[in-house]
């Protein structure tokens, strides 16, 4: 209790959470990698509370997560990691309310926004962000603008300042100094915040689904493995050789062998998943098991991509196995009709 | 003394799980080091935590045979036999995420390790025994990915 209560008050070190929570994806010096580059110039631009939603709220269905469970000291460890390593100080914004058009804004965005950020708000073609996962016409990813984890955490001035000074870490122009009056982007600030109205959220999952189907199989084990692997050649898909599920973790005379995975794979799908998530190794989930139970039963178990796709916080993921998993579904039917 | 270890058991549960306060879905290290050496490193840090590595899926090798340009990236199998069998036999719903895996991602001169957190499957399974197991497994991701974090942190200080 003592040791637990001493721990309780230590100062956390947001370097060490750095290390821990950020750098995978940022990497240790913030030149990025699956997550955006956080380099000095951006900082400067952003405020410590902008940083601190951010990290709390992630950015939904595009990767980032939530840390939502951290402690708010942590969180503000981390914010202070950022600034000390950056060697920046948090900008200052005026609170006076901004007042504009969304309606006019919408035009003006038509004008001098779309192109990098697209019609949504998301950001330049399809993807999420991810390394390799977009088309790059544009040497730097625009940020998806419409994302809530983004429109909860910026402020109205803090949009107006961007825009007006443009950002000089992602090559955006400024609009200011000439090109468009202070009303203008003020107009411009009201419709960029009115992307909040039209948040479209991921499909919920429904309340009964389990992360893996299971079926009986009518069929005995050897049957049943010969069809699984005559469905899977119909439907296009490489079959890699029979692996038991204990191989590897036992000696070969005491392996059970009536326990197999059938793994699978069509490279062309893959290579593209792959871009779009590039930690998928984390499940690989073409594998259909086929164990023959002690009273004789053999059950069939696929991991339900519908669950598991929700793990990665990618919705570009998600949409490509929502229609993998009817694939999977209807071979695994076909199978144990 | 048993009825005493049997009482306080759940209560280790909870603070296993307690202690994933700041879990995610993903468990993630980047390690300082190129992929091919980080993989060493990470065969050598599970087998220290009393798993056996299973095999080895070539991922990169699977997709240049087939015309797919690839970094290097292979995903480590392993798990404890015992462990495996009694899903098998008592929770084939959980048969599709054993034996355990750790995707090795090469990210230039850097290495990726991503490992889907084990108690991410906590809400679909009430059975003391399943939670208590998905606890464990966490517990030891962690201490492998901060042990490899440990391992090379000579390097990360270095780049710092």
């Amino acid at each position: 209790m003592w040791v637990a209560g001493g721990a309780a008050h230590a100062a956390p070190d947001g370097r060490e959470l750095y290390i821990e929570h950020c750098s995978a994806c940022h990497q240790m010096q913030g030149h990025g990698g699956i997550g955006l580059p956080l380099p000095n110039a951006k900082l400067r631009d952003v405020t410590d509370d902008y940083l601190f939603k951010t990290v709390r709220l992630g950015r939904p269905g595009r990767v980032m997560p939530a840390f939502q469970r951290m402690s708010d000291a942590q969180v503000h460890a981390i914010v202070k990691f950022l600034r000390e390593r950056s060697k920046t100080t948090e900008p200052t914004y005026s609170d006076a309310p901004i007042v504009g058009n969304a309606e006019q804004g919408k035009v003006l965005y038509a004008e001098h926004c779309v192109k990098c950020h697209g019609e949504d708000g998301s950001g330049e073609g399809q993807g999420t962000g991810v390394t390799g996962s977009r088309e790059r016409s544009f040497l730097v990813m625009p940020a998806s603008i419409s994302n809530s984890g983004f429109l909860q955490s910026i402020s109205d001035p803090m949009i107006h300042h961007v825009i007006e000074v443009g950002r000089k870490s992602s090559d955006m122009p400024a609009f200011g100094a000439g090109k468009l009056a202070a009303q203008e982007i003020n107009d411009l600030v009201a419709y960029v915040r009115s992307f909040e109205q039209r948040q479209v959220e991921a499909a919920a999952l429904a309340p009964d689904e389990r992360p893996t189907h299971i079926y009986e199989s009518p069929y005995d084990f050897d049957t049943t493995v010969a069809n699984v692997k005559a469905a899977l050649t119909g439907a296009n898909f490489r079959i890699f050789p029979d692996r038991l599920v204990e191989e590897g973790l036992i000696d070969e005379f005491s392996v059970n062998t009536r326990q197999i995975g059938v793994r699978f794979c069509n490279f062309n799908v893959l290579y593209g998943m792959l871009k779009t998530e590039p930690r998928l190794g984390v499940v690989l989930p073409c594998r259909i098991t086929i164990m023959e139970r002690k009273d004789g039963t053999v059950l069939l178990a696929v991991p339900n991509l519908r669950v598991v796709s929700r793990w990665f916080n990618n919705d570009e993921l998600v949409e490509m196995w929502d229609r993998m998993e009817q694939t999977f579904v209807s071979i695994i039917e076909e199978v144990t009709l | 003394m048993k009825t005493h270890l049997r009482s306080i058991l759940p209560l280790v549960a909870l603070w296993l799980i307690g202690g994933a306060a700041l879990a995610d879905d993903m468990l993630m290290a980047r390690i300082p080091m190129r992929a091919e050496i980080a993989l060493e490193y990470v065969k050598s840090s599970i087998e220290e935590h009393g798993y056996s590595v299973a095999h080895i899926q070539l991922c990169d090798s699977g997709m240049s045979d087939f015309g797919y340009k690839s970094d290097f990236y292979r995903v480590v199998f392993f798990g404890k036999i015992s462990e495996v069998r009694m899903i098998t036999e008592r929770y084939p719903e959980l048969v599709s995420y054993v034996p355990l895996k750790i995707a090795v991602i090469a990210e230039k001169d850097e290495t990726l390790l991503a490992v889907l957190n084990p108690e991410a499957l906590l809400p679909f399974f009430a059975a003391e025994e399943v939670q208590i197991q998905l606890g464990r497994w966490h517990s030891d991701l962690v201490s492998i990915l901060d042990e490899l974090r440990r391992a090379t942190g000579q390097g990360l200080a270095a780049r710092n």
